[in-house]
């Protein structure tokens, strides 16, 4: 397990260093305790001997003193240690996920990766510091009793040191029912808490039903799984608990009991019988508080094997040798074929050039594979097998950074950052002057929003972007993308529904994006407007390319093309009646 | 004793999600009114936990007495064999008080968990019934994600002080009382030095603790930071890796890391002395070491016989850290409170009021009468509307954004009650119908799809819960979704999880499909078809047209071309009806439809 948390986090110097204190502070402890013997074997007399216990007295006066020390100072190194620890951990994941490849974003996994950094990681660091260390002293302080003993009577030692192995073994079962317990109760709230988003979102449509007051039978069956499953893990746990408990019990028996025996027997004198019971007392405390940080102990390993899952997810390769320049800006997709680690494939041996300077619609149905087209040459992705080429070059072979300084990406759902326009704007290029903004706002049309907004560019956008509409949101997108004067642009049109004012001012700046010679642009488009003024469509169907040419041909050629192209018309001609149209 | 099931991970500095707003801690005397009335069910429980673990922590003393009393009695004599008999009998009462304390720990702290089983499962029920009984607006404003919060991590945080706290206040009560009481009966001078120990442990605690509100407050504000940072970040990702430029992203989850640092460095620097002095008092080997020290001088001075000082090295070294666990816990106990807090506003939270008497709707003719509505007792979001939707016709409502367009949506299935005014259906006040007849006899299409984790099958058939199978499929035929669900992988028995499987379109006609099961003879669309992609559209707009026929329907659109033939037009302005009438009408009077609808043709054809 401490292998498991240092490779999490490798600060070997920090984590030997807070050991050591500890580990010290222990084996101090259980001498100091130790010194007992010699005193009151001089002391507990008819006549005591104060002579004999005093060189015993400055000795443990001065390790009392080291003690009292060591423990000052080693709690602000904890302390540190905590801070530094969870900090790290933290920076680490964020550093990992940003290499990961987009793919593996899903909404589950932003999930657990928001745990892991927070909960997780927290709960980690403040575990190791403040579990870690009684777990020191409940191991160390019997050990060295166990060897203090040892000078005193073997018999007794040997009894002390039978107790501390059987003690373990009940524990270690103990500790492993609990961490089994402690899962399937975690799974079980897990089902609540998604049952409960449901029910914050479905409200109206259960109380239509009439299922308001009770939630839906799958809740009630979520709420009597947790119950039961909390009630098993107390039963299943019960006996390992008292087996333990027991076992440091029966150990206290046996000592007293052998004590007494040995006394009566005459074979050991009182005032080594009183030490040692002391001693005995002083040896089974710290075991029975382990079974209190095994439950702690085992939620950190669990929680180190979050964490863990997060770190051990491999980052797209990168080549040993990268081009740190484009050459060309036109893209070739040969024999592309990609699916998203399911068994089905989003894209089969596609095949298709976008010469330098074009712009080019992507048609087809829902899940035909536009967007991946798209993902595949920004390397969101790699390809299965085939290449996807920029100006020649395999998109592998770039330095990923180099590769993303050149491409700039409209997505559909666009995602803002909780701050200002300006600051979301200069994500694209961080040190834009003030009139490259204003001229990529107005490129993106823009300006009219940031004329309309009271605060302008200083607008703070919301959560996601939430204070902005949709058509708001993308243009933020597109002058995104004019500011950072990329070469490739890939633009995902927006859903058809943008208020007329949005709409238009979207395609205009699309438009002119388009517009530049000097670009190549791939738009996914579902606009008519748009289609038209591509300089050619390629049409897409279930992963595969089904057509490629001019719009017009293919309009009149009355393919999927034509047949799409007709669709979007007839969608925007439709209008709500209460009897059927047509 | 045990830590059968714990989360110790839940425990200490962990985040709580929400806004910093939760983490502040409620008034005291409100925290604990709250937890008196969470508690009441399980008040017997709570009473045994108390009691098996005040009589197991005083039978936690047996051994260490019996330790001591054995000491003091062999010392004392002179010929072992006298006593013999006397050291058995302290040593049975030493096993026996073992054994007693053993199982009654153990079965109180069973009891705990159990009753926390118990409170979790009941305080679940009741916050759904309660959720079930709120104003629908309620979880507009406070969202899904403030359910699952009180739902989960609020009652796993309560668990604390039910299942720990309590039997660790009570047994460190104990342990003090029976120990030191015992102690003073050994020799009160020497007891009075072991209290003098715990007393500077704790003062010290006091003192490290004196501002943990504000440093606590400060932490959880620095740890919500870093949880919405990491979940923009992650949230965001695309955007990030598109412009490479996550560095500058990242910053803000740097600096929350750092103000995190800062704040427990703060914490930690401020109470450094306060915290070493009590840790060191909590010490086993400083008690020793103070008892030791004291003793040997009142042996010295004849006060004290040697064999009087064993009970003291026995059983005063053992003290702190018998109190050791209720103090740990106190951070935990404070968590619970809030968290019980909590739980508590969300049940006490007043319900929409159920009519008195309650009546039916004669008809489906839906009156505006004066509504007015006001979200913040200000500003109305709606003044002074008055209209008529007639069964078998349909209403569009239309205007720029923030007109009141959607909140006159949401009072029809009373999200909110009217501020003024009335809305009657079918001659009958809303207000005066039962929920579930009220919200059954509407379908909301909104554009926020409402779906259960639950199988297709049963998700179209919440909307009418008598249906056949064939009814099912008759609907999502006519939803124009049965071709998909045959595609799924268990076809009507595919469980919906989140959003899996189905596309956003393919997900709205789903709820169409409901709908139509359901018959209800209002429909109320709000931008039904915003989110969609384009392919999916034409599908949901001939789902929509199947739904609407014959039904009252109000519409929400952004595209006027689409509510075009609508019976009758709204067109609202900052809350307030403009204008009225026909797409025909309103065109002719070229007044604020009539702009728009110019303004839009010329979009169509830029």
């Amino acid at each position: 397990m401490i292998l498991r948390l240092y490779g999490l986090v490798p600060q070997l110097g920090l984590m030997l260093r807070i050991g050591a204190l500890q580990a010290s502070l222990a084996i101090l402890q259980g001498l100091l305790l130790g010194t007992l013997i010699p005193i009151l074997r001089a002391l507990l007399r008819p006549e005591p001997d104060f002579a004999a216990a005093t060189p015993w007295f400055l000795l443990a006066g001065i390790g009392l003193l080291v003690y009292g020390v060591l423990a000052v100072i080693s709690t602000p190194i904890a302390f540190t240690a905590n801070m530094e620890f969870t900090a790290k951990l933290r920076h680490r994941l964020m550093n990992h996920v940003a290499a990961l490849p987009l793919g593996w974003f899903t909404q589950e996994r932003k999930a657990r990766l928001a745990r892991a950094v927070t909960a997780d990681a927290g709960a980690i660091a403040h575990l190791a510091v403040t579990i870690g260390g009684p777990a020191i002293t409940a191991t160390l302080v019997p050990t060295t009793i166990i060897g203090v003993t040892f000078a005193v009577d073997w018999r007794m030692a040997l009894l002390f040191l039978t107790i501390m192995p059987i003690a373990f073994l009940a524990l270690r079962r103990a500790g492993r029912i609990v961490s089994i317990a402690d899962e399937e109760l975690e799974e079980a709230a897990t089902h609540i808490a998604g049952r409960a988003i449901e029910l914050g979102q479905a409200q109206p449509v259960l109380r239509a039903a009439g299922q308001g007051s009770t939630g839906t039978t799958r809740m009630r069956a979520a709420l009597d799984e947790h119950r039961e499953t909390y009630r098993r893990g107390l039963r299943k746990s019960m006996l390992p608990d008292l087996t333990y408990t027991a076992v440091v019990m029966g150990g206290f028996a046996a000592i007293l009991i052998a004590g007494m025996l040995l006394l009566i027997g005459g074979e050991l004198p009182i005032a080594d019988l009183v030490a040692l019971l002391v001693l005995a007392v002083r040896f089974l405390e710290p075991l029975g508080n382990l079974i209190e940080l095994i439950g702690a102990l085992r939620a950190m390993d669990n929680g180190v094997g979050r964490v863990r899952a997060v770190l051990n997810t491999e980052p797209l390769p990168t080549s040993p040798r990268p081009v740190r320049e484009l050459s060309g800006i036109d893209i070739a997709l040969s024999g592309v074929t990609f699916s998203y680690g399911g068994s089905a494939r989003a894209l089969t041996d596609v095949t298709a050039n976008f010469p330098a300077g074009s712009t080019t619609a992507l048609v087809g149905p829902s899940g035909s594979g536009k967007t991946t087209v798209t993902r595949l040459i920004a390397r969101f992705f790699d390809v299965d097998s085939g290449s996807v080429r920029i100006g020649g070059t395999d998109v592998r072979d770039f330095d990923p950074t180099v590769l993303l300084n050149d491409i700039a990406i409209v997505f559909q759902d666009v995602y803002l950052f909780d701050d200002t326009i300006e600051e979301n704007l200069r994500i694209a290029r961080p040190d834009a002057s003030r009139t490259e903004l204003e001229e990529a706002a107005r490129a993106a049309r823009l300006d009219e929003v940031l004329n309309r907004l009271p605060a302008g560019w200083a607008t703070r956008v919301g959560e996601a972007g939430s204070r902005l509409s949709g058509g708001e949101r993308q243009r933020v997108s597109i002058a995104r993308a004019f500011l950072k004067r990329s070469r490739i642009v890939l633009i995902d049109e927006a859903a058809s529904a943008l208020d007329p004012e949005n709409e238009r001012a979207v395609s205009d700046a699309i438009a002119e994006l388009a517009s530049a010679p000097d670009r190549t642009v791939l738009i996914i488009a579902h606009k008519p407007s748009t289609l038209r003024a591509a300089d050619q469509v390629v049409t897409l169907d279930e992963g595969h390319v089904v057509e490629v040419g001019d719009p017009t041909t293919l309009r009149e050629s009355g393919g999927l093309f034509a047949k799409l192209y007709d669709q979007y018309e007839q969608a925007r001609g439709w209008r709500i009646m209460t009897t059927v149209d047509n | 004793m045990t830590t059968a099931i714990e989360n110790p991970a839940e425990s200490a500095l962990d985040p709580p999600p929400q806004a910093p707003h939760d983490a502040e801690l409620p008034p005291r005397h409100v925290a604990t009114d709250a937890l008196a009335r969470l508690f009441r069910p399980i008040r017997r429980h709570l009473v045994g936990c108390a009691i098996l673990s005040t009589l197991g922590s005083a039978a936690g003393f047996a051994p260490y007495i019996a330790v001591a009393e054995i000491a003091r009695v062999a010392l004392a004599s002179t010929e072992l064999a006298s006593v013999s008999a006397t050291l058995w009998t302290w040593t049975w009462i030493g096993m026996i008080g073992a054994g007693l304390r053993l199982v009654l720990v153990f079965a109180s702290s069973r009891l705990g968990h159990y009753a926390d089983a118990r409170t979790l499962h009941d305080l679940r029920v009741r916050m759904i019934r309660q959720l079930g009984s709120l104003p629908l607006g309620w979880f507009r404003a406070s969202g899904s994600g403030a359910v699952k919060k009180r739902m989960t991590t609020d009652l796993e945080d309560m668990h604390l002080i039910i299942a720990h706290a309590l039997g660790e206040l009570v047994g460190a009560a104990t342990a003090i009382t029976v120990g030191l009481g015992y102690l003073l009966f050994v020799d009160w001078r020497m007891a009075l030095v072991t209290a003098g120990v715990l007393l500077v442990m704790v003062v010290a605690y006091r003192i490290a603790m004196r501002s943990m509100s504000t440093h606590m407050n400060r932490l959880l504000t620095a740890e919500e930071r870093i949880s919405a940072a990491s979940i923009e970040y992650a949230d965001g990702i695309a955007v990030v890796k598109a412009f490479g430029t996550g560095g500058r992203i990242l910053e803000r989850f740097n600096t929350a890391v750092r103000q995190h640092t800062a704040a427990l460095g703060a914490w930690a620097a401020e109470t450094r002395y306060s915290t070493a002095l009590s840790r060191l008092c909590s010490a086993e080997v400083t008690v020793l070491g103070v008892v030791t020290i004291a003793g040997l001088i009142f042996v010295h001075n004849g006060h004290l016989a040697m064999a009087e000082l064993i009970p003291f090295l026995v059983v005063g070294v053992g003290l702190p850290t018998s109190i050791d666990p209720a103090i740990q816990g106190s951070l935990g106990v404070r968590k619970g409170r809030v968290a019980a807090g909590n739980v508590d506003e969300l049940l006490s939270r007043p319900p929409l009021p159920e009519p008195v008497r309650p009546a039916s709707p004669q008809g489906h003719q839906i009156e505006l009468d004066r509504v007015t509505f006001s979200y913040d007792g200000v500003t109305n979001a709606v003044a002074d509307v008055t209209a008529t939707l007639a069964p078998g016709t349909i209403t569009a409502l239309v205007g720029p954004s923030g007109a009141g367009k959607s909140t006159i949506a949401s009072l029809l299935p009373r999200f909110y009650d009217v501020t003024d005014g009335a809305i009657r259906i079918g001659g009958t006040d809303i207000r005066d119908i039962p929920t579930t007849e009220l919200l059954s006899s509407m379908s909301l299409v909104f554009q926020d799809v409402m779906l259960l984790r639950d199988t297709v099958r049963e998700n179209i058939r919440i909307g009418r819960p008598l249906a056949t199978d064939e009814e099912v499929q008759a609907a999502a035929r006519a939803a124009r979704i049965h071709e998909v669900i045959t595609r799924l992988p268990d076809g009507y028995d595919t469980v919906l999880g989140d959003g899996g499987g189905l596309s956003g379109g393919e997900r709205q006609r789903l709820t169409i499909a409901r709908a139509i099961l359901s018959g209800a003879p209002v429909v109320i669309l709000d931008e039904a078809t915003a989110s969609l992609d384009p392919d999916g559209e034409t599908a949901v707009q001939a789902a929509l047209a199947e739904l609407a026929v014959g039904k009252t329907v109000i519409v929400i659109a952004h595209r006027l071309h689409t509510i075009s033939a609508a019976d009758q037009i709204l067109v609202l302005d900052d809350g307030q009806l403009a204008e009225r009438g026909s797409h025909e009408q309103l065109l002719a009077r070229n007044g604020r439809y009539a702009r728009m609808w110019e303004a839009q043709l010329h979009g169509r054809s830029a």
